[in-house]
């Protein structure tokens, strides 16, 4: 009789919610940041991030768009040519970052091409997303360089 | 489990056991059902909201300064929703109950785990999901550190609560459903289980009655079956035995009956011939006239005896039968006493006639056996009281002796029986009491053996019906 | 003292109670049959036969029914004790009395003597009831001028109950005034007899004029 009573209490409890202890959820949120990193070259043509301490970490274009505004006077070079426009348009699927820059295929070269997509991604890691993510860069007139899907060199 | 409140009944109890495992049953099958699907509908609330939160949280963030000033945690703060408190070092930005809700606890959780972590508590009478998370930065190469900002959210779960209420609702109106269903069902079985019962039951009552012949319908292969056949085999057995110790009686009692009847011719002879003795017994010598004279004694004993015991025999056959004609029992018992020459050994009570329907030859017997016993047994006076009570006449015997021993009281109509036989004076056949009283029972009466209430002696009860029916 | 037929076919009990009753001045004559003793009836007309009723051949019913035939010589029968079909049918055969073996032979003496007491007569000259005349002397009864052949026991009876006309006899007192019985005296002897005397003197003997029955007492002679 006793055990008859215990399981009827236990099927009481089972309804409503009950208070529980603190208990492991999922990943905290991420996204602050002091600044952006820009990805530029050194004197050896290497890739080298270069944090520009905007207060905040920013979208990606905004971050590739400041990239297309240079250097500065920081030592580094770029090798994607200067414009005057740099309003980049970004459009995220699950795999693959799409940018579209305001530049034609000749205003990079292929490790202008890697600054960009290093930018970018490193934006999508910082703001939490997967280290998986490829880019496609697009130009003003469409070529087969837009088509290649890529990665960072630096980001695995 | 003995208490009131169990049921007596076979019937009821099985009902009552069947009723309570169906529906305990259904109740465990609804209950667990429903309260796995509340675990499930809480853990998928609880994942949504902190999904929502993490998406509400990973939305502002990049645009939010860092280090944040007050306005970026208010900005933040409202983009995770209401309820929520937002904190930086000694910064902080709080809304609706959050604040009061979030324990000490959740936040060392969350400043050591830097996970995000969920805790249900119950304020103000509702039941909250609180979630805390710390905001990370992450490297470019996604190295995580904790950038001081923690969110703490609180999630009203009443909407989930009511769901889970919901179904736990269903799932009574569900067991109490499965109620009527079981009722009938346990009503089936027990008919099914109990109607072989009750057969046996039956049969065992009718077998207790005497009817030897009663078997039940074994059914099925069940242990019922087997019990109900072992029952017949028993009730067989029985009436086996009992038909052949009848055969053995009846053989016996036809025996006795052959034996009596057969010793009736011999003493015939004797009897005519002793008396030829007793009347030339004045001429011979002392020692053969005494001869004489036993044998003459022994002969009338012994007709006595063969006639008691065709009595006996007739009333073991069944054929005794009543010849009742209108007597006056107070007069039969006068000349009763007198053909003995007791009338002046007994006292006699009688109101005057005593007029009854009886056998006059059998209600002699009867106070001559009982009578006879008195002066035999009993000692002096002797007194005999015939009265007559509504449809009864009574005939009580008492005498002044030392009573019926409590042991021999049992058996004092038994044939033979001897309680004293070693004091015994006058010899009697030891049939005298047990004709006694079968031939009351055959007038419908019956004698009683007993003791004197308040005096010394042995009492014996004649009770005859005034109007004995011809049987 | 009387000449007695004793017909009784078990040569013992046979000669144990002729030897008793000569030794109670009795004239003795036996039979082992039914066939044997009506002859031996017929040759010696005896004053009374003690008739057995267990023989072999023609049994004790219809021995006594052949002697009642132009014969009203009493007959006392020998039965079983208890055994109701004796009696009654012996009664229906006309015999007069009954005793049940083993008898003692004081108490069969007694009865001898009392059935022939009853052929004697007593004083009181011829009674007229209507056309039933009783000689209480001569022991005749005429009805409407024609002789009536009773027994014995018959005589007797009716003599009882016409010596008091109107009086109420119970079945007890007739069986000690007829028959000298005792107290156990057997009732059927006296409705016995009853019947055989009105299918004699009654003209119908369902509605019975002379012997009356009193319902719960016994009986009465009539007219009154």
């Amino acid at each position: 009789m006793k055990r008859t009573w215990s399981l009827a209490l236990l099927l009481l409890a089972a309804c409503g919610i009950e208070p529980s202890a603190v208990e492991d959820s999922s990943e905290a949120p991420t996204g602050v940041a002091p600044g952006v990193t820009l990805y530029f070259l050194d004197e050896w043509g290497e890739l080298r991030p270069q944090l520009r301490e905007t207060g905040r970490l920013g979208t990606i274009a905004e971050a590739v768009g400041l990239l297309l505004t240079g250097a500065g006077h920081s030592g580094l070079r770029t090798e994607i040519a200067p414009s005057s426009v740099t309003r980049v348009v970004v459009t995220t699927t699950p795999e693959v970052v799409e940018l579209a820059v305001p530049l034609t295929a000749g205003d990079v070269t292929p490790r202008g091409i890697d600054q960009i997509v290093c930018t970018a991604l490193g934006v999508h890691v910082q703001s939490g997303g997967a280290r998986t993510m490829k880019a496609q860069v697009r130009f003003v007139q469409p070529t087969p360089v837009s088509d290649v899907v890529r990665t960072c060199p630096l980001i695995r | 489990m003995s208490g009131p409140l169990w049921p007596r009944g076979l019937r009821s109890r099985l009902l009552v056991a069947f009723v309570v495992v169906t529906v305990l049953g259904a109740v465990v099958a609804a209950w667990s059902g429903a309260g796995t699907a509340g675990a499930a509908l809480v853990a998928s609330s609880e994942q949504r909201l902190t999904e929502a939160l993490t998406g509400q949280i990973g939305a502002v963030t990049p645009g939010l300064a860092y280090p944040p000033d007050q306005g970026a945690l208010e900005r933040l703060r409202s983009a995770a929703g209401a309820n929520t408190l937002v904190t930086y070092g000694s910064l902080r930005s709080a809304d609706g109950v959050a604040a009061d809700l979030v324990p000490d606890s959740l936040r060392t959780a969350v400043r050591t785990g830097n996970r995000m972590v969920t805790q249900r508590t119950t304020g103000g009478g509702e039941p909250w999901l609180l979630i805390g998370t710390p905001v990370m930065i992450t490297a470019p190469d996604g190295a995580r550190t904790p950038s001081g900002i923690e969110v703490y959210a609180a999630r009203d779960l009443a909407g989930v609560e009511r769901e889970i209420a919901g179904m736990a609702r269903s799932a009574v109106v569900t067991a109490a459903l499965t109620l009527p269903l079981a009722v009938l069902l346990a009503l089936l079985a027990a008919g099914s289980v109990l109607r072989p019962v009750r057969d046996l039951r039956d049969t065992a009552r009718r077998l207790a009655a005497g009817d030897l012949g009663a078997r039940s319908n074994p059914r099925g292969a069940d242990e019922l079956a087997d019990l109900t056949a072992t029952v017949n085999e028993m009730a067989g057995s029985l009436q086996e035995s009992m038909a052949a110790l009848r055969r053995m009686q009846a053989d016996a009692r036809r025996f006795a009956a052959d034996v009596s009847h057969e010793l009736r011719t011999p003493l015939s002879t004797l009897t005519a011939v002793v008396e030829v003795l007793s009347m030339s017994a004045d001429g011979m010598e002392p020692d053969a006239r005494e001869s004489a004279q036993l044998a003459i004694t022994e002969t009338r004993r012994l007709v006595t005896l063969v006639e008691e015991l065709m009595e006996v025999s007739r009333f073991d056959a069944g054929t005794a039968r009543l010849r009742v004609e209108d007597l006056d029992v107070a007069g039969a018992v006068r000349d009763c006493l007198r053909a003995r020459g007791w009338s002046h050994r007994v006292e006699l009570v009688a109101p005057g006639a005593v007029p009854a329907r009886l056998d006059r030859r059998r209600v002699d017997v009867v106070v001559a056996n009982l009578v006879g016993n008195a002066l035999r047994h009993g000692e002096p006076p002797v007194r005999v009281v015939v009265a007559a009570s509504g449809g009864e006449v009574l005939v009580e015997v008492t005498d002044s002796g030392p009573g019926l021993p409590e042991h021999v009281l049992p058996h004092v109509f038994d044939r033979f029986y001897k309680a004293d036989a070693a004091r015994t004076r006058t010899p009697d056949s030891g049939l005298g009491l047990a004709l006694a009283l079968e031939n009351a029972r055959l007038h419908g009466g019956d004698v009683e053996a007993g003791n004197r209430t308040g005096a010394r002696g042995a009492r014996f009860v004649l009770r005859l019906p005034r109007e004995s029916g011809d049987r | 003292m009387a000449a007695i037929l004793l017909i009784e076919d078990d040569p013992l009990v046979r000669r144990g109670l002729e030897l008793a009753l000569s030794r109670h001045g009795h004239d003795l004559r036996t039979a082992d049959t039914g066939e044997d003793g009506l002859r031996e009836f017929r040759s010696s007309t005896p004053d009374l036969v003690v008739l057995d009723l267990m023989l072999p051949g023609i049994d004790g019913f219809e021995v006594c029914r052949r002697i009642r035939t132009g014969s009203e010589v009493p007959v006392i029968m020998l039965t079983a004790r208890g055994d109701d079909f004796d009696v009654v049918g012996g009664l229906a055969a006309g015999a007069d009395d009954y005793v049940v073996k083993p008898v003692q032979p004081t108490v069969l003496d007694a009865r001898i003597r009392a059935v022939l007491r009853r052929t004697a007569g007593v004083p009181g000259g011829v009674r007229v009831h209507r056309d039933l005349h009783v000689d209480t002397t001569a022991l005749t009864v005429t009805l409407r001028g024609e002789p009536v052949a009773l027994t014995p026991t018959e005589m007797r009876l009716l003599l009882t109950l016409s010596a008091a006309p109107g009086r109420v006899f119970t079945r007890r007192q007739l069986l000690q005034a007829v028959w000298e019985h005792d107290y156990l005296g057997d009732s059927r002897l006296v409705d016995n007899c009853v019947q055989r005397l009105r299918a004699k003197i009654e003209t119908s003997p369902a509605a019975p004029e002379f012997v009356q029955t009193v319902r719960g007492f016994g009986y009465r002679f009539g007219p009154v």
